[in-house]
């Protein structure tokens, strides 16, 4: 029974904080999205073209944001970064929320012993060194991408179950819980219709906050060189191999990396500034 | 609920402060390493697995071992083959029967005398099938070998004995006319019977170390070091009275301990730092070449790639010198030929279409994957495997690139080295990048595609003509009409398109200009021995 | 309490024993050998090693084999370091790996703590605001990006501190430093809330009331109401902590037993990747249920569950 928030220091409490910070990080996150959806269509470069005449080359007119140790265009594999590195957090946040929704509201509603072992279990989770044994997954069953990403889904997915799981309690003898049972409504009618809606503004908000994790995962196991495999790459790639040439080459570790950083910052301060608006309390004890 | 907290945080508060208190309080300065003259403190590309020499496996752990043992021939400070425990050797007209004289006054670091008994006990228990040694094939070539590392015949059956305290006498069941190099390696180093039967498995702990090299063993903290101390029974008084070996597996952080002072030689550094080394660390910078063979393999069992045309074609795209120069960029030699140019009397059999211009090649190969049924609607596929690590994946990115010129689409398959050669091995691939650091001599490398070498012939290549000539190489007993057979042999090899050859490795190294007695040679071996402080 | 206790301890137990078993099977079920050289094995030499190691022998035998000889605490030998057994080389890390916790762990409690109250004195304002930004960019900027940093800065431009290795407590600086920056964020942002929340408690008020001064009233007052939340915190810091610290130990070529999981995992070194998961998995089990016996000593209420 400790706390909601594991291995992702972005633990908080209600703060006071302005609306236009959660305006910034919205417009920033538009903008990411934005660019990497359009960012590889408009560039004059292929993501996997390599230019012979300039490798290693600093920014220019010729490469917006320099090119790589292979001459290849870092716009566009920044961009190409930003789609794998959202995709990663999308398909690990679904995972997540496949596992943890319905994990949530069964232990929720039942109450009794299997709320008992179903949490049990959620805690036992808790305390593994879980990041390194995704590595241990990755290592023995090769990188394949998909791996990856289900298995930090399959790491992601106690905080969902929780914050589910606290919330459902707290609606499960609410007026009009109680009427549609008491109106024969069957178990998995009110589930879906009753519990489920309920349940939603927390869980977009948790969602919020558990992308930065995601993509800050998928660089710690990038940086190991387990993550995603050449020619595709994802933020975490990048910012390994810029960081190797910091010096000579800082361009290659600014961009990517300023990406990152921005991305990690905005979904952070809108989820805050969403959790401060629903005013939500942390809801992850055991009875 | 309110009063016992205040408790809590005072003393966490308190444990806190002791442990902050104790992290941040200062010791003698960690840059301590350039006052002291007799100590040298290296970088070694990681962590040795043992330093057991008849239970080594890598090329780190060599780079160890020929400080702390050294065998009946040794190197010099250019890693030229001398003399080392043995002062003189014969060999017998048929080449099979070769003798040793000890020097006389060897000695383990014990203070107990060596005799040529001690080497007759390390022979045998390389073979030793108790001794489970990988590199037991590494002596095969003595008398009976398979047979007792097989457990079929014993130990006293193996071609090795001695003729009184200072005589050795090898029988091999082949001429080898490379045996005073293989002798080189850790496989044929003598271990201290004595204390192996004391302490059986533990007698490779720092606490019960005996060796005959020119160090002995301090004190191996895995991860942090592997000390040695200077040998007072060598054979030679030495300058360096210390050693440290740390192990350096990432390339930015030997460099920054290196600028930092708190190492003195490195073995690499990022490649894209090489400009910032030629401008700011010239007088450290040691570029030298490698005796080895970068290629890459085609696996010749899967179709495509059974088929000759394809893998011309794909061999006829690759620009090795783009490799090198452009993409590389630190001094790696492009390879023509699959024996290393580097080769010491011999001359390689190069390419056929070496000398032609890259345009051209680019057409005749488009023409052949035309003529084999690939087209923009229907292209080639395949699965390019290599090694991770900046360099490892440049080099393939850009053959990926070539490749793609021809309309060919490559997907990348990385892995650490040690899964990559096992997959290589199990056959388990298409096209991959190996490697071989290998003897001077051409049959160490053109062994690799005998069809019954086993898995190291990792594309599985056969042909029957190419295993036949080599046949005949291997019964010469003179090296120049064994180097003649071979060249017959490779021809062939080259003209089967089996393998594309690259590049041989260039190695960049940062030495302190202050040390002295470092020479670059071409197996980049360095005895700490020879080196010195001004 | 007893019971709470045994129960507490129990269940902690058995987790540590499913982890142990999955660790062991999922390992064995991985496709490749431990023995994969970059050199060719002839099959005799391949089969005696494996005889050497038990490997030959049925799984259900090289699982109970490995259970009694983890009840004795024995890990096993190494297959990749083979002139150590596993439990020799966790020794010899584990001191590194825990000055290396111990350290990030109180600069993220103190510098963190130092930071939310120094936040909390005035919300809103210029003080406040610029420390949080500070505390955003320490949260969204990964480690892997600050460890080199702070490595260029402080060891190659400054040479204040080594760029890397160990041998003396200067070598833990730089490390304890980029592990902690995050959790440190962490920490103050909740301390910092918590304050704020405290401030509008009644006895708090009542006491500044009575004139008492500024730093009284925060020792006496706030921080204990603050700890309680931070004590809650500290089990997830701890298991991030220990995960960080296998990329901080990669980074500063730090001899923990980190370097062992990374490079055990690679070399597939069966016995020392399950020692080191073991030990982690042990140390994080042991630590949640230090701060669970602290929270039901705190709370009467959780004892009662």
């Amino acid at each position: 029974m400790s706390t909601a928030t594991h291995q992702n220091p972005t633990l908080r409490r209600s703060s006071v904080r302005s609306a236009w910070s959660a305006w910034l990080a919205g417009g920033l996150l538009l903008l990411v999205l934005g660019s990497a959806l359009l960012g590889p269509e408009i560039a004059p470069w292929q993501a996997e073209e390599m230019d012979w005449q300039a490798m290693e080359a600093p920014p220019s007119a010729r490469h917006w944001f320099g090119t790589d140790l292979v001459g290849r265009d870092l716009f566009v594999r920044t961009m190409q970064g930003a789609r794998v590195s959202l995709l990663v957090a999308l398909i690990a946040i679904s995972v997540s929320l496949c596992i943890g929704v319905p994990w949530g509201l069964l232990a929720g509603y039942s109450g009794g012993l299997l709320d008992q072992l179903m949490m049990r279990f959620v805690d036992a989770m808790y305390s593994l060194p879980l990041i390194l044994i995704v590595i241990l997954l990755v290592v023995m069953f090769g990188r394949n991408p998909y791996l990856l990403f289900a298995a930090l889904g399959a790491f992601f997915w106690l905080d969902i179950a929780r914050i589910v799981r606290g919330q459902t309690l707290r609606v499960r003898h609410a007026g009009f819980v109680e009427a549609a049972r008491a109106m024969g409504a069957s178990t998995t009618h009110i589930l879906l219709h009753h519990l489920l809606p309920n349940i939603r503004g927390p869980v977009i908000v948790y969602t919020t906050l558990a992308i930065p994790g995601v993509i800050l995962a998928e660089s710690f196991i990038s940086f190991l060189g387990l993550g995603i495999q050449e020619p595709d790459t994802s933020w975490g790639v990048l910012v390994a191999d810029g960081v190797q040439t910091m010096e000579s080459s800082p361009w290659l570790l600014l961009f990517p990396g300023t990406m990152l950083a921005v991305t990690v910052w905005a979904c952070n301060t809108l989820g805050d500034h969403l959790r401060d608006m629903m005013d939500l309390q942390q809801t992850d004890r055991i009875n | 609920m309110k009063r016992s907290p205040a408790l809590l945080v005072r003393k966490l508060t308190c444990v806190c402060a002791i442990v902050l208190g104790v992290s941040s309080m200062t010791s003698p300065s960690f840059a301590d390493t350039q006052t002291k003259s007799s100590v040298l403190r290296l970088a070694n590309a990681g962590e040795p697995e043992t330093l057991d020499p008849h239970r080594y496996n890598l090329r780190l752990e060599e780079t160890l071992l020929n400080d702390l043992f050294m065998g009946l021939t040794t190197f010099d400070a250019r890693g030229n083959i001398v003399p080392g425990a043995a002062k003189s050797w014969s060999t017998s007209s048929d080449g099979l029967t070769w003798t040793f004289k000890l020097r006389t006054d060897l000695k383990w670091s014990d203070g107990q005398s060596l005799t040529a008994d001690d080497f007759v006990f390390a022979f045998q228990r390389l073979q030793n099938p108790d001794t489970a040694a990988s590199l037991a094939y590494f002596m095969d070539m003595l008398d009976n070998a398979p047979a007792v590392n097989r457990g079929d015949l014993p130990l006293e059956a193996l071609g090795v004995r001695a003729d009184g305290p200072h005589t050795l006498i090898l029988t091999l069941s082949r001429p080898y006319p490379y045996l005073l190099e293989r002798l080189l390696y850790p496989t044929a180093y003598p271990v201290p019977r004595h204390s192996i039967e004391r302490h059986g498995d533990a007698w490779v702990k720092a606490a019960n170390w005996v060796s005959n090299g020119a160090y002995t063993l301090r004190e191996w903290q895995p991860q942090a070091h592997v000390a040695l101390l200077a040998n007072p029974h060598f054979i030679e008084p030495v300058a360096i009275q210390e050693v440290y070996y740390h192990p350096v597996v990432n390339e930015q952080s030997a460099y920054n301990r290196f600028r930092n002072k708190e190492l003195h030689v490195i073995g690499s550094f990022p490649v894209g730092e090489l400009g910032h080394a030629r401008e700011r660390l010239a007088d450290s910078l040691r570029l030298s070449d490698l005796l080895s063979m970068m290629y890459l393999v085609f696996n010749t069992s899967t179709p495509p790639f059974d088929k000759l045309p394809v893998r011309q074609a794909l061999s006829m795209a690759i620009d090795q010198r783009i490799l090198t120069d452009q993409v590389l960029r630190s001094g790696n030699k492009p390879a023509f030929s699959f024996a290393p140019a580097l080769l010491e009397g011999y001359e390689p059999v190069q390419l056929p279409h070496t000398d032609i211009a890259y345009a051209e090649r680019l057409a005749t190969a488009r023409q052949l994957l035309a003529d084999a049924g690939y087209s923009k609607a229907a292209p080639l596929r395949l699965e390019l495997r290599h090694v991770s690590g900046i360099d490892g994946k440049k080099v393939n990115l850009a053959i990926a690139g070539m490749w793609q010129q021809l309309g060919v689409q490559t997907v990348l398959q990385q892995a650490d080295l040690r899964n990559h050669f096992a997959q290589l091995r199990q056959g388990n691939f298409q096209v991959a990048w190996a490697g071989w650091v290998g003897e001077n001599n051409p049959e160490h490398y053109l062994t690799l595609l005998q069809s019954d070498i086993g898995s190291v012939n990792y594309g599985r290549f056969e042909h029957s003509d190419y295993d036949a000539q080599l046949k005949v190489a291997q019964a010469q007993t003179s090296i120049a009409a064994r180097n003649q057979a071979l060249q017959i042999a490779e021809a062939i090899v080259v003209n089967a398109y089996a393998v594309v050859p690259l590049y041989s490795t260039s190695v960049r190294r940062l030495v302190d200009p202050r040390l002295q007695g470092w020479f670059e040679n071409g197996r980049d071996i360095h005895q700490v021995r020879y080196l010195s402080w001004p | 309490m007893a019971g709470y206790l045994f129960k507490r301890t129990f269940f902690a137990f058995a987790t540590f024993l499913v982890v142990v078993s999955a660790v062991f099977f999922l390992l064995r079920a991985a496709p490749g050998g431990p023995f994969d050289g970059e050199r060719r094995l002839p099959p005799d030499i391949e089969a005696n090693l494996q005889a050497a190691y038990h490997l030959d022998e049925p799984l259900a035998q090289q699982y109970a084999r490995y259970l009694g000889n983890l009840a004795q605490g024995d890990l096993g030998p190494s297959f990749r370091q083979k002139d150590f057994s596993v439990s020799e080389l966790i020794a010899l890390g584990l001191p590194t790996s825990v000055l290396l916790g111990l350290s990030a762990l109180a600069i993220a409690v103190l510098v963190g703590t130092g930071v939310g109250i120094a936040a909390s004195l005035s919300p809103g304002s210029g003080m406040d605001r610029s420390l949080m930004a500070l505390n955003n960019v320490s949260i969204a900027v990964p480690t892997i990006v600050t460890a080199p940093a702070l490595v260029l800065l402080f060891a190659v431009i400054l040479t204040w501190l080594p760029a890397g290795g160990s041998g003396s407590l200067q070598h833990f600086v730089l490390p304890a430093i980029a592990l902690a920056l995050p959790y440190a964020a962490a920490v103050a942002r909740l301390i910092r809330g918590a304050m704020i929340e405290a401030a509008a408690e009644t006895h708090v008020l009542t006491a500044r009331a009575k004139g008492l001064s500024q730093a009284r009233i925060i020792r006496r007052h706030m921080l204990p109401i603050a700890a309680v939340p931070l004590i809650s915190f500290l089990g997830p810091t701890a298991a991030g902590l220990l995960t960080g610290s296998v990329v901080v130990e990669q980074i500063f070529d730090l001899p923990g037993i980190g370097r062992y999981f990374v490079q055990g995992a690679l070399a597939r070194d069966y016995t020392l990747v399950m020692g080191v998961v073991v030990v982690y998995s042990s140390a994080i089990l042991s630590f949640n249920l230090l701060v669970d016996l602290a929270y039901g000593w705190l709370d009467p209420r959780i004892r009662a569950a």
